[in-house]
């Protein structure tokens, strides 16, 4: 008794020290915010007590300020300003930055997927599934730990490149965010520390309370994540978007300004987003790896269900990830209209048309995958030869939003073509189109998760036909209303054409809330035609769940790329210009090449963390006889 | 191929070795005949499998800064390679599948990249000296058509687009549809009703309903065509056609920037130029130069007008450049004087003698490999490189050191000299040139 109480009161202060963790960088900005940061006076602003006070107004927010640093430098392409090796010193930041990245996305999401994970193994009523999802969970964070490592050193090396690539660019950058970089370093620590203690306290804290406690710890670990996020998001947010610097660049003493620009907020939205969607994948092509390599059918089943909850979790995130990118796109032609113009209808407009075919592949794998997944329930072969409507469905609806429409082209592109766009096809690519496009691939995917999820069961509510049929015609109707508004915006100018995008992003959330709930309302207590046959699915899914991953890695390597390319010959936009030898934008073709390198690289290294958390594992595998997930107490049957 | 095989060979020849000298090891110790087919066969496979990899990393090296669009080759090869051995080397086989599976996924879309038409953005224009103040009106016209759309005579083109990025969204022709600003057309006319509008205020911008009630405290209002102009282009958020303001702020905000200001950074004569155009294209005489300059010192305080460049601010020898970089390779051929001194394949009037052929894909690997080479370059751009800013790192036979200029690192911009490497790497002898622009 003695011996719990102790561990409780144990389990209690780790959680104050986490706390207080969190707090700590806080508590030590406090003194340094309220003193405008102590970022320095430019040179003579405050000498004596009657010196002049210099005051700027602010690029973004119009307000006044006291001019409280240095103007931007203006920069000569010299090796004083560009030190360089041999080598195109961009690329290989470009190498740096974007392996950072991978892994930070990936440290940041997966402790998002534990707190999930535990939670449901928390409150799930069964004992047996409570095991697995907690053992799952361990499973993730113990990737997410070695990860951990390779994040924090792959950050040094950035680092050291900006010193010794861009030092005037850096020593710049770090002067505006002076007031926070402590703070910065400081969340890093207290991620750390809470890291540990989450990891280290797990099996002491298994049990009841103390399990609470520890759950509570994983919000904790995921608000200090997420505030790290924010805070590196407000460096390249302040790179697209300056704000809290007069038009020389000098820092007006507002350091809420610097991080809170125009496109800050739509920033950190689509990142975190992204980074669950990505997590998502990595640990699914983990889970696949694990699945296609294993030799037992206990093995087989363990890692077939992984790879289903790491997809679930990261397509539900993957869902609304464009929704976020129209609402930062949105931002980004609020802020300037040229910088929208080069994104969408531009320079890096390609880009976009590769990005529409990325999400087009993202969504059609997760479908394939689902309807691969049919095949391991008994009773799901009802709903199989309805694939191929879902099929025709997402691939009209993929080739519509690949459709390019307005790109400035050439002359005699122009002259080919007949017109600035093509006579049937720009049709197709007009905006509501193109929303039409993917709020029908959407929707599809909507209806594939809700067959898989009722696929092996009847429902027994006495409203079930009635149910049914509702489903069916709001289904129905939602395909119709999204098509017609699609339709409809042909005949009306752009600017009222762009607000069709509500009422259909509408449509597509109301069947995802609304179809999903009324299933689940419909499916309880149902009666199983048949076990979920975990283990039984097809290599083939098991691809799908690799293409989706890789695929994901690429984009996200892609939309970092267009995000930073947009600034053109930038370092700070309007503000600090690039005259660096590279001041230049890439090919598409270079680009491509580079993200895919980029990305084998990161699957290479990932695959090495993978074998070490494999090396360390220290907890016993969960019993061979525990049930395993989903499947009933009599032996599977296979298909 | 033959060529990627030689550098595969080149640069992986220690491990191959190493491969041939265990298959004959396995050969000759391995005495069960099951077991000794077995390794030998294995073995077999992966000095296949590693030879592929050798050509893959080849062609990345040479492939990787040119436009020839082959590297994604090299992640065919190494596909190609993983499933092979995923074929014998079953004990790996699901981790040699899955990487196998993503250098496809990543060769395809790397591929369909480079598929796509390839559009660079060249390196920030150079800003020119030139003296606005005493041209003549049509001359003044032509630079403003210049700065408008890029050139002389190109204000019909779509897609002609200059430092002022006007047609990003203006239109400038009846009939021509400018969805996110007004048709410009007909412009310098419909100015001097523009000031009449209700909404305009005229000499009294405090009661106008715009979020930005003057140019600068004190500026007023315009009072005739021209400074109607100025203020729309120093100030557009002072007065907005009704339908184009930004969306949600009821034509209180526009959403197009002060040209003036960063990004577009017009200079008061620039926009002189810009105006003096907009009149001249439809036969109207337009106010002189100085007028036009008053009427937008009427709207931008001295403090932020943008200062002429000087030699100071430009980038050091930037204005002593032969070729910045924006030009098509065959006239940074023909200004850098190349043309004078060297044949080269597919260059028009590129016929001279003095130099050597340039021929440097099919050159540059066997001087490179010459026991004579004493430069630092291990792959063909670098050897072109080296030969253009070093020219004495080694000279070819037969043609005297010293000839060439040591001057082309200074005179030609980095994206010049990278277009002419990228082109350089791809001529060979006895095949088609590439595309010169």
């Amino acid at each position: 008794m003695g011996s719990v109480t102790r561990t409780k009161l144990m389990s209690i202060m780790a959680l104050g020290a986490m706390i207080g963790l969190l707090l700590l960088p806080i508590l030590v900005a406090i003194p340094a915010l309220a003193s405008d940061g102590g970022a320095p006076a430019a040179d003579g602003k405050k000498e004596g007590g009657d010196a002049k006070v210099e005051k700027g107004k602010d690029v973004y927010y119009k307000t006044e300020g006291i001019v409280s640093g240095p103007p931007a430098p203006k920069t000569t392409d010299s090796e004083k300003d560009y030190p360089r090796y041999n080598f195109e010193s961009r690329v290989l930041l470009w190498f740096a930055n974007q392996q950072h990245l991978y892994y930070g996305s990936f440290v940041l999401a997966v402790p998002i997927f534990c707190m999930v994970i535990e939670f449901m193994g928390v409150v799930t009523k069964d004992k047996a599934m409570a095991k697995r999802y907690d053992q799952l969970a361990y499973d993730f964070i113990k990737i997410s730990l070695t990860a951990y490592s390779l994040t924090a050193i792959l950050g040094g090396i950035l680092i050291f490149t900006f010193l010794t690539l861009y030092p005037a660019f850096f020593q710049y950058l770090s002067g505006i965010f002076r007031p926070v970089m402590h703070i910065y370093a400081l969340m890093f620590v207290a991620e750390s520390g809470t890291l540990y203690i989450y990891y280290y306290g797990w099996d002491k804290m298994k049990e009841g309370f103390l399990k609470w406690i520890h759950l509570s710890m994983s919000v904790v670990l995921n608000v200090i994540g997420t505030i790290l996020m924010f805070l590196a998001n407000s460096w390249i947010g302040f790179m697209m978007s300056p704000a809290g610097v007069d038009e020389q660049g000098r820092y007006l003493g507002n350091i809420w300004h610097v991080i809170h620009t125009a496109l800050w907020n739509p920033l950190n939205l689509h990142r975190i987003l992204g980074n669950m969607a990505f997590g998502g994948g990595v640990v699914a092509a983990y889970a696949a790896y694990r699945f296609l390599s294993a030799k037992t059918d206990e093995e087989r089943a363990h890692y077939d269900w992984m790879g289903y909850i790491a997809m679930a979790l990261g397509v539900a995130f993957l869902i609304p990830l464009p929704f976020a990118g129209y609402w930062l796109m949105r931002e980004v032609y609020a802020y300037r209209q040229q910088m929208g113009i080069t994104l969408m209808g531009g320079l890096l407009a390609w880009l976009f048309i590769i990005q529409a075919t990325m999400i087009g592949i993202l969504f059609l794998s997760t479908n394939y995958y689902l309807w691969q997944a049919l095949g391991r329930m008994r009773g799901a072969e009802k709903y199989q030869r309805y694939i191929k409507y879902l099929v025709f469905l997402l691939t009209c609806g993929f080739l519509v939003f690949i459709t390019p429409h307005t790109i400035v082209m050439t002359p005699a592109e122009l002259k080919a073509m007949g017109g600035q766009q093509h006579p049937v096809l720009g049709n197709y690519g007009v905006m509501s189109a193109k929303n039409g496009g993917i709020n029908v691939i959407i929707t599809t995917t909507v209806l594939s998760f809700v067959w898989y999820m009722r696929g092996n069961k009847v429902s027994t509510v006495s409203w079930s036909k009635f149910g049914n049929i509702f489903m069916g015609c709001f289904f129905f109707f939602a395909y119709l209303n999204i098509i017609l508004l699609a339709i409809y915006g042909y005949y009306i100018p752009a600017n009222v054409r762009v607000g069709l995008s509500v009422p259909q992003v509408a449509t597509t959330l109301s069947c995802l809330f609304f179809m999903f709930a009324l299933n689940s309302v419909m499916m309880k207590g149902a009666k199983q035609m048949g076990p979920i046959e975990w283990g039984k699915i097809s290599a083939r899914s098991q691809y799908a769940l690799i293409m989706l991953a890789t695929a994901f890695t690429w984009m996200m390597g892609l939309m970092g790329y267009i995000r930073s390319s947009v600034r053109l010959f930038w370092h700070v936009n309007e503000i600090m210009r690039d005259n660096s030898p590279w001041a230049y934008t890439h090919t598409v073709g270079f680009a491509a090449n580079m993200i895919s390198a980029n990305v084998l690289f990161f699957w290479i290294s990932i695959m090495f963390v993978f074998w070490l958390g494999a090396l360390a594992a220290k907890k016993a595998p969960v019993e061979a006889k525990a049930a395993v997930p989903g499947r009933a107490a009599a032996p599977a049957v296979g298909h | 191929m033959i060529e990627l095989i030689k550098a595969a060979l080149a640069m992986g020849w220690p491990a191959l070795g190493i491969l041939v000298g265990l298959l004959f090891y396995f050969k000759a110790s391995i005495s069960d005949p099951v077991a000794n087919k077995r390794a030998v066969f294995k073995t077999f496979i992966g000095i296949i499998g590693a030879m592929l990899l050798f050509m893959a990393i080849a062609n990345y090296k040479m492939n990787f800064f040119a436009e020839s669009r082959l590297l994604p080759v090299s992640l065919v090869l190494i596909t190609s390679m993983t499933f092979m051995m995923a074929l014998y080397f079953t004990n790996i086989s699901a981790l040699l599948k899955i990487g196998g599976f993503m250098f496809f996924i990543a060769a395809a879309l790397s591929g369909y990249g480079n598929w796509l038409p390839q559009v660079e953005g060249g390196f920030p224009p150079i800003e020119e000296k030139k003296d606005f103040s005493n041209m003549p009106q049509t001359e003044l016209a032509d630079e403003g058509e210049k700065i408008i759309f890029g050139g002389v005579g190109q204000n019909k083109v779509q897609g002609a687009i200059g430092k002022g990025q006007c047609p990003l969204c203006h239109a400038f022709h009846k009939g021509m549809l400018g969805e996110r600003a007004p048709n410009l057309d007909g412009l310098p006319e419909r100015a001097g009703t523009q000031i009449d509008d209700p909404r305009y205020h005229k000499g009294n911008p405090a009661a106008r309903d715009s979020n930005q009630k003057e140019a600068f405290p004190g500026s007023g209002t315009a009072e005739n065509a021209q400074e109607y102009i100025a203020e729309s282009h120093a100030c557009p958020s002072c007065f907005v056609v009704a339908g184009y303001g930004v969306k949600g702020t009821n034509d209180k905000e526009s959403p197009m920037p002060a040209i003036h200001k960063p990004p577009i950074s017009l200079s008061l004569p620039e926009l002189a130029a810009v105006d003096t155009w907009l009149y001249v294209r439809e036969g109207r005489d337009a106010p002189s130069f100085d007028e036009i300059v008053k009427s937008y010192e009427k709207f931008i305080p001295e403090s932020d007008r943008p200062k002429p460049p000087t030699e100071g601010d430009a980038k050091p020898g930037a204005s002593a450049l032969m070729a910045d970089g924006t030009e098509p390779v065959d006239q940074i051929f023909a200004k850098g004087q190349c043309v004078a001194c060297h044949t080269i394949p597919g260059i028009a009037g590129a016929v001279g003698t003095i130099g050597p052929k340039l021929v440097e894909g099919t050159n540059a690997p066997l001087r490179i490999k010459d026991k004579e080479y004493k430069g630092k370059a291990k792959s063909v751009p670098d050897y072109i490189m080296e030969s253009i800013v070093e020219p004495s790192a080694y000279v070819v036979k037969g043609f005297p050191d010293n000839t060439m200029p040591k001057v082309f690192g200074q005179k030609l911009s980095a994206g010049a000299l990278k277009k002419i490497v990228d082109y350089l790497s791809q001529v060979q002898e006895g095949k088609e040139p590439p595309k010169a622009s």
